[in-house]
């Protein structure tokens, strides 16, 4: 049962189901559209719609009593569907681009356009195909460039979010939207048609594209020195140079190829309108059913595997659902589970990216590390294979997720993960190598350094400019890498650790400390290191840095000053020679325990500050003594089991079961015991008989404590004394005559 | 290559000169032209024809006068202006060189296969 209505069709009144009046609206409309940009659409309409009138009678007067759909289907078989014309658009045959005839046709059409979401054509929110409708382009070009928003800056995230609340649903969808397509131009190509494709679809010439992608290579003519400017060309060069390729090649995967005829005409943007209307329908259908029928062979195959195992527990938890409540605390944490592998995922992938980052930035440096032949091909196969393979794989599944393409994907996971399989075996090959470059040490000495004038009041101590220019890269710094060029790479690896001297001249000692495959081997190479240290007047000037040439290679070189100041004189270390934990002071080193020594000093120094030495180590020209809670202005309490600590600017009161000690900030110990001025005191009840021994050693420890002391004493007075060691190896003894209990 | 597609590719070259040598013969209502198309085995849509005819109109290459219809709204009549048949000359000469060439290239390669 149908109904039917009457309607005006040029002058005729026709009586038509209604459902037949909506196809040949639609039909009518499709026609609107096609010939939206002909000259003399009006009349062609107006032929046409006649025709149709005229067939309408034909049907009628042969006795039918109103048009039904079979009717209007035949009819339009006969006219011919808009795709089916083979009409010279002249939108096809000039080089117009497509975007300003489907502009005008929607315009032309209904009213003042309007951004919507695309409802039919969504991955998320249907944002992008929203715009890209909104905009006549291809939605793939909008959803990339959100996503390299997205992960280069975050913002894109957001503004997604923001254009998802803000912008309106499409609730009908309009009949349409079929542009020009972005697809590789196999016809066209050098390499894999990227370029030409890339060209077709913004109308250009494909040789624009390609120069744009060889342009890295031509960095010559970007490089900044070569013009005289220097900032310009390292960016450039850093952001084009390792992304071009790589977009090259994940745009390569990404774009499928015009492989049919209605491919490539799609991709030069013709034909386009005629595609767009009726044809929607019938495609439409068939693509979705094609891709229906793919997406459903893989989703079954995933549903398999997970739906067996989350089914088990569905399953499961639906049979005792009555029961017990800690199957839902199972699935809950299952959750978790699964949501902490996503986090971990996502923190991989981060790791992974800033690994590439890292990589890349490092790699100049790699002539000064690797030894050739081997070293060289598995670093290579390491940043090629290990690191970029995994990027370019992530970064074309995201983009083939949004792409919604499935095709070839086991391919591609094949080729990538064997692929990774060999980055794993260089990186391991290469990590082997390495390390036994680094496996042996140099025999460490400790180098006394001439100098000129020893006995001046106040040493400063600063750090020259490199002798030479020296390329720094600007975006990527590692430490201790202070610079690189051609032939040299400069290494911060020096560090300043600052002694009492014996005598009341200063003194200047260098250990040098390299890694080498041998012994012997990093004994030459230790000789081989050119450490300058020279004094001019009150000033000691250091190398900024260790220069390594490509010849010896970079073997975790390093050089250790030691600077001895006599008890009453000064020291200022500048800035320029680093970083705090560069310069230490108090200690003694051994071969064995370099590099844990000074643990309990390192954060006290401060650059471009002066220092004075004192019998028992450094202080503040103002008394306060330079020690570790040197930035600490109030008074630090620490309170373990049987003591408590208090300190303040070098003063410092411990008070534990043998009594309070003080420790004013001159040195020297003074002592409040209760147990040897009242015997009586409570001492632990539990441990009577200890008592006897324990006071027996307490004034054992006491009597030797005042033998160094006086020794001490004795040695100021003198001044002239040889000491036996440092003044912090002193202290340390000092501060810890009693056990703790 | 989409076999239909050039097929409807080199028809669509040679559209416009079949349906003025139709018009030629005298003047023609567009079903007619369809008819005498269908019948010497040349089949399109009449959607392809209208716009065909209005832009050779608009090109002052046809000229039509209305016919009264007992079967409906009037017809349009179509005939060749003088232009018409000038253009029309040069396209059969067009079209005559173009046939013995590809007469002469097809017959040519036969013997080989």
């Amino acid at each position: 049962m149908k109904q039917v209505i009457n309607i005006n069709f040029h002058g005729q009144v026709v009586p038509i189901e209604t459902s037949a009046f909506d196809m040949l609206k639609l039909y009518t409309e499709s026609l609107n559209r096609f010939f939206a940009q002909e000259e003399g659409k009006e009349e062609i309409i107006n032929d046409i719609e006649t025709r149709i009138a005229e067939l309408f009678q034909e049907r009628l007067k042969k006795g039918a009593t109103c048009i039904t759909d079979d009717d209007v289907q035949a009819i339009i078989n006969s006219m011919g569907r808009p795709e089916d014309f083979e009409t010279e658009e002249p939108s096809s045959s000039s080089e117009q681009p497509k975007a300003a005839p489907t502009a005008t046709e929607s315009t032309s059409t209904e009213g003042p356009k309007r951004l919507y979401r695309n409802e039919n054509d969504k991955v998320l929110g249907g944002v992008c195909s929203g715009l890209a409708n909104y905009f006549g382009i291809d939605p793939v070009i909008v959803r990339v460039l959100f996503a390299v928003i997205a992960i280069a800056f975050g913002a894109g995230v957001l503004a997604y979010i923001i254009l998802w609340i803000a912008v309106p649903s499409t609730a009908q969808t309009r009949i349409g939207g079929a542009q020009k397509k972005l697809f590789r131009d196999p016809d066209d190509k050098i390499i894999g048609g990227v370029s030409s494709g890339l060209g077709n679809y913004f109308g250009v010439n494909p040789w624009i594209a390609r120069i744009l992608f060889l342009l890295p290579f031509m960095t010559f003519i970007f490089q900044g020195s070569n013009w005289g400017i220097d900032d310009a060309g390292d960016f450039i060069r850093v952001s084009f140079s390792p992304g071009s390729l790589l977009l090259y090649i994940i745009l390569w995967i990404v774009i499928p190829e015009a492989a049919t005829t209605s491919e490539k005409l799609a991709m030069k943007g013709e034909k386009v309108d005629l595609n767009s209307i009726k044809n929607s329908v019938m495609e439409e259908m068939k693509g979705v059913q094609s891709r229906a029928e793919k997406f459903g062979k893989e989703a079954q195959k995933i549903a398999e595997e997970k739906g067996q195992q989350l089914g088990a527990d569905v399953n499961q938890f639906a049979k005792r659902s009555s029961t017990s409540l800690g199957d839902i605390i199972v699935i809950i944490f299952k959750v978790f589970g699964y949501f902490i592998v996503g986090v971990v995922a996502f923190a991989l992938v981060v790791a992974l990216f800033s690994l590439a980052i890292v990589a890349v930035g490092i790699f100049p440096a790699k002539a000064f590390l690797l030894t050739d032949g081997w070293q060289n091909a598995y670093a290579w196969g390491t940043l090629v294979f290990f690191i970029g393979v995994p990027v370019v794989g992530i970064i074309t599944w995201i983009i083939r997720r949004l792409t919604k393409q499935k095709r070839y994907s086991r391919f591609l996971a094949l080729t990538f993960s064997s692929l990774w399989i060999i980055g794993w075996v260089a990186v391991m090959l290469l990590v082997s190598s390495i390390s036994r470059d680094f496996k042996s040490f140099n025999t460490l000495s400790e180098q006394e350094i001439p100098l000129t004038n020893p006995t001046i009041n106040k040493l400063e101590i600063t750090a020259n400019e490199p002798g030479k220019h020296v390329y720094r890269t600007k975006f990527l710094r590692f430490e201790p890498f202070e610079g690189l060029d051609e032939d040299t790479l400069l290494v911060k690896n020096v560090e300043v650790k600052i002694l009492k001297s014996t005598n009341d001249s200063f003194r200047v000692t260098r250990i040098v400390r390299t890694n080498g495959r041998t012994r012997r081997f990093a004994d030459t190479l230790a000789a081989e290191i050119n450490y300058n240290i020279r004094q001019f007047d009150s000033v000691l000037i250091l190398d900024r840095g260790i220069a390594i040439t490509r010849e010896n290679k970079f073997r975790n070189q390093r050089v250790i000053i030691t600077i001895y100041v006599p008890v009453g004189k000064q020291i200022r270390v500048d800035r320029s020679i680093g970083w705090a934990h560069n310069v230490r002071f108090g200690g003694l080193f051994n071969e064995s325990e370099w590099d844990v020594q000074f643990e309990d000093e390192e954060d006290g120094w401060r650059a471009d500050q002066d220092y004075i030495m004192r019998g028992d180590g450094l202080y503040h020209l103002d008394g306060r003594k330079a020690n570790r809670w040197e930035d600490d202005d109030d008074a630090r309490v620490s309170v373990k089991p049987g003591r408590i600590e208090v300190e303040e600017n070098g003063k410092k009161v411990i008070i534990d079961q043998n009594g309070v000690e003080v420790k004013p900030i001159d040195g020297g110990t003074y002592r409040y015991q209760p147990g040897t001025v009242a015997p009586s005191a409570p001492t632990a009840p539990a441990a009577p008989t200890n008592e006897a021994a324990e006071r027996e050693r307490i004034k054992d420890s006491i009597r030797k404590e005042k033998e160094k002391l006086d020794q001490q004493l004795k040695q100021l007075e003198q001044k002239t004394e040889p000491m036996p060691e440092a003044v912090g190896t002193l202290l340390m003894h000092v501060r810890t005559p009693f056990p703790i209990f | 290559m989409n076999i239909e597609n050039t097929a409807s590719q080199m028809r669509k070259g040679v559209l416009e000169f079949c349906i003025l040598s139709v018009i030629k013969q005298g003047e023609a209502y567009p079903s007619d032209i369809i008819e005498k198309m269908k019948a010497a085995n040349l089949n399109i849509f009449e959607g392809t024809l209208y716009p065909l005819l209005t832009r050779l109109k608009n090109a002052e290459l046809l000229t039509y006068r209305w016919i009264e219809s007992n079967s409906g709204p009037p017809r349009k009549y179509f005939s060749l202006t003088e232009k018409g048949a000038a253009f029309y000359t040069e396209l059969e000469a067009t079209w005559n060189e173009l046939a013995n060439a590809v007469k002469a290239l097809t017959e040519n390669e036969h013997p080989n296969t």
